[in-house]
């Protein structure tokens, strides 16, 4: 059996579209800064540093070779990890295995990005293999929208379920002080009268590019409950792999349907003997660069039964309040600093869990939550966070 | 000017930003596999993909693993039909850019996936813009670019599919 891993220190940074006043690796400083003082340790006490970040999205490439002083990494072992949107959550894994197989005792893990120095869309389609580049880039959107389509022609939800989500997430943001697009949307209205970018996707459908990065710090039990009064278990970890651009080909082809999620939760699931899952965990944060994608998801983590979400959205379960809240930080559809959003998840759950998240405290009791990642290559990272293992 | 500086200082540092627009191309190997639908493209007019011996799924982008079955797929191609029926679609509202040019997108063309007529799904690009003649289900014919040297772009050689009446 793996030793247990907690997370003993959570830091970000406050997000926003443009930071003029710091480069890159000051920008992720600031992060690794709150997650020490949140665990009031020493850079000197962390043993080795991990990174993800999406390559090329600031237009360089190895942008950690130019911050091994500003996050304390040098002379320390690590790497960065590069996996897509699952990025950050990738990161996140690999801090798991490094503490959980016994071979550091104390390991920081980091996301980043800062969007503001590249062009994201263009790293994706220069980056992309180029048979496919034409359609790459479109971006996400033409996939989540084609997406969108089937969601609606499936299950008979509709554009409006779809904007409660959108409006649900700007209350969590609003209250969130690290969250990005704060719109203090009043009603379902606003949303539904945003122009479309890719039919039937709205401007408001959209994650925006955000400036950010999240660091956690990792430790081994006998370390964990020194250095912590509220540790928070990494109950389990499950990353799955896909084909990207043969995506559609399992299973559903206009992606609406996603293998690796299905594979993530069989698995996550039947380990833990969670058989209801809205009973049996209390909140959830998951990667959902679109509020049709929030809808898909809680079909895909088995949060309702197939076809049923947008029930979940229009009683409200999933709110801030609810029975089952999804995303009470605002999600990513309100903050996106790509390699940093999947360590953003896990953070947020994880502040659920001490109870310190403050303004967008949820209302239930969080003994257990789960955390997912999602990218474009259709990969799936999925965590299980508890209070007391 | 004395008092104009003066104003400077009070706003705090200035930052600065510099500006970088590198060239990259690239060349990039399309390899065994790859390299046969792009020269089946190219020389006749044909979409192709390869089969897999145990489960018998076809491939495109074709693979020497089946993804599914994990076993070597050996060198079964099958050519695929060029008609089909629109399984889903979407179409641009808000100007893309794109970013090999830094134009705005060229492609006006919807987006689709279309269900070919042997039962494979393929992702390519409609010729109708008129959004209100688009509807799932319509009957769709693969439409080439007819100059032999404008091919050699792989499935890219298919300009659009056409709608038509059968």
């Amino acid at each position: 059996m793996a030793n247990r891993v907690a997370i003993v220190g959570i830091g970000q940074t406050y997000h926003t579209s443009k930071r003029d006043d710091v480069n890159q690796p000051e920008m992720v400083a600031e992060a690794v800064r709150s997650a020490l003082t949140d665990a009031q340790l020493s850079i000197r006490d962390i043993e080795s540093v991990f990174t993800g970040n999406m390559e090329t999205f600031e237009g360089i490439f190895l942008p950690d070779h130019g911050m091994a002083a500003e996050i304390g990494a040098l002379g320390k072992p690590g790497f960065k990890v590069n996996t897509g949107g699952t990025t950050g959550a990738s990161a996140v894994a690999e801090g798991f295995y490094m503490v959980s197989s016994g071979l550091y005792d104390i390991s920081m893990v980091i996301g980043f990005e800062k969007q503001d120095c590249g062009d994201t869309t263009a790293a994706i389609s220069a980056a992309a293999v180029p048979v496919w580049a034409k359609g790459a880039a479109t971006g996400a959107i033409g996939e989540f929208a084609k997406q969108a389509l089937s969601y609606m022609e499936i299950t008979g939800g509709t554009e409006e379920h779809a904007a409660m989500v959108r409006v649900k997430a700007d209350k969590g943001a609003c209250r969130n002080p690290y969250a990005h697009l704060k719109l203090g949307l009043q009603s379902i209205d606003e949303v539904l009268q945003s122009p479309y970018l890719v039919w039937p996707l709205r401007l408001l459908d959209f994650c925006p590019q955000s400036c950010g990065a999240c660091a956690l710090i990792l430790a081994t039990e006998k370390k964990a409950k020194k250095i912590h009064k509220k540790p928070v278990w990494l109950a389990d970890v499950e990353v799955v792999h896909q084909e990207p651009f043969r995506a559609g080909v399992f299973g559903d082809p206009t992606g609406k349907e996603t293998y690796t999620q299905h594979v993530a939760c069989e698995k996550i699931y039947k380990r833990n003997n969670i058989t209801d899952v809205r009973k049996q965990i209390d909140m959830a944060e998951i990667y959902e660069p679109s509020n049709w994608e929030e809808l898909n998801l809680y079909e895909h983590l088995h949060f309702c039964k197939k076809g049923e979400s947008w029930k979940l959205i229009e009683k409200g379960i999933t709110e801030i309040e609810g029975e089952f809240p999804v995303n009470p930080s605002g999600g990513v559809i309100s903050t996106n600093p790509i390699g940093a959003t999947p360590v953003i998840r896990v953070a947020e759950a994880a502040l659920q869990i001490r109870g310190d998240a403050g303004e967008h405290q949820v209302t239930r009791d969080t003994k257990t939550a789960i955390a997912t990642a999602l990218g474009g290559p259709n990969w799936t990272v999925m965590f299980l966070l508890k209070r007391s293992l | 000017m004395a008092k104009e500086s003066a104003k400077k200082k009070t706003k705090g540092p200035e930052y600065i930003r510099i500006k970088y627009n590198a060239h990259r191309p690239y060349d990039w190997s399309t390899g065994k596999y790859l390299g046969k639908v792009y020269a089946e493209a190219k020389e006749n007019k044909k979409l192709v993909g390869n089969r897999c011996p145990q489960c018998k799924d076809i491939w495109l982008p074709p693979t020497p693993v089946c993804p599914k079955c994990k076993i070597d797929m050996g060198w079964d191609w099958v050519e695929l039909p060029q008609t089909g029926t629109l399984y889903q679609y979407t179409y641009l509202v808000y100007p893309l850019w794109d970013p090999h040019y830094g134009e705005k997108w060229a492609n006006p063309y919807p987006s689709a996936v279309i269900l070919l007529d042997n039962g494979v799904f393929y992702r390519h690009w409609l010729e109708e813009t008129d959004k209100e003649k688009l509807k799932t289900g319509m009957r769709l014919q693969a439409v080439w670019k007819e100059d032999y040297d404008e091919r050699g772009q792989g499935v890219q050689d298919i300009l659009y599919f056409r709608t038509i009446e059968e």
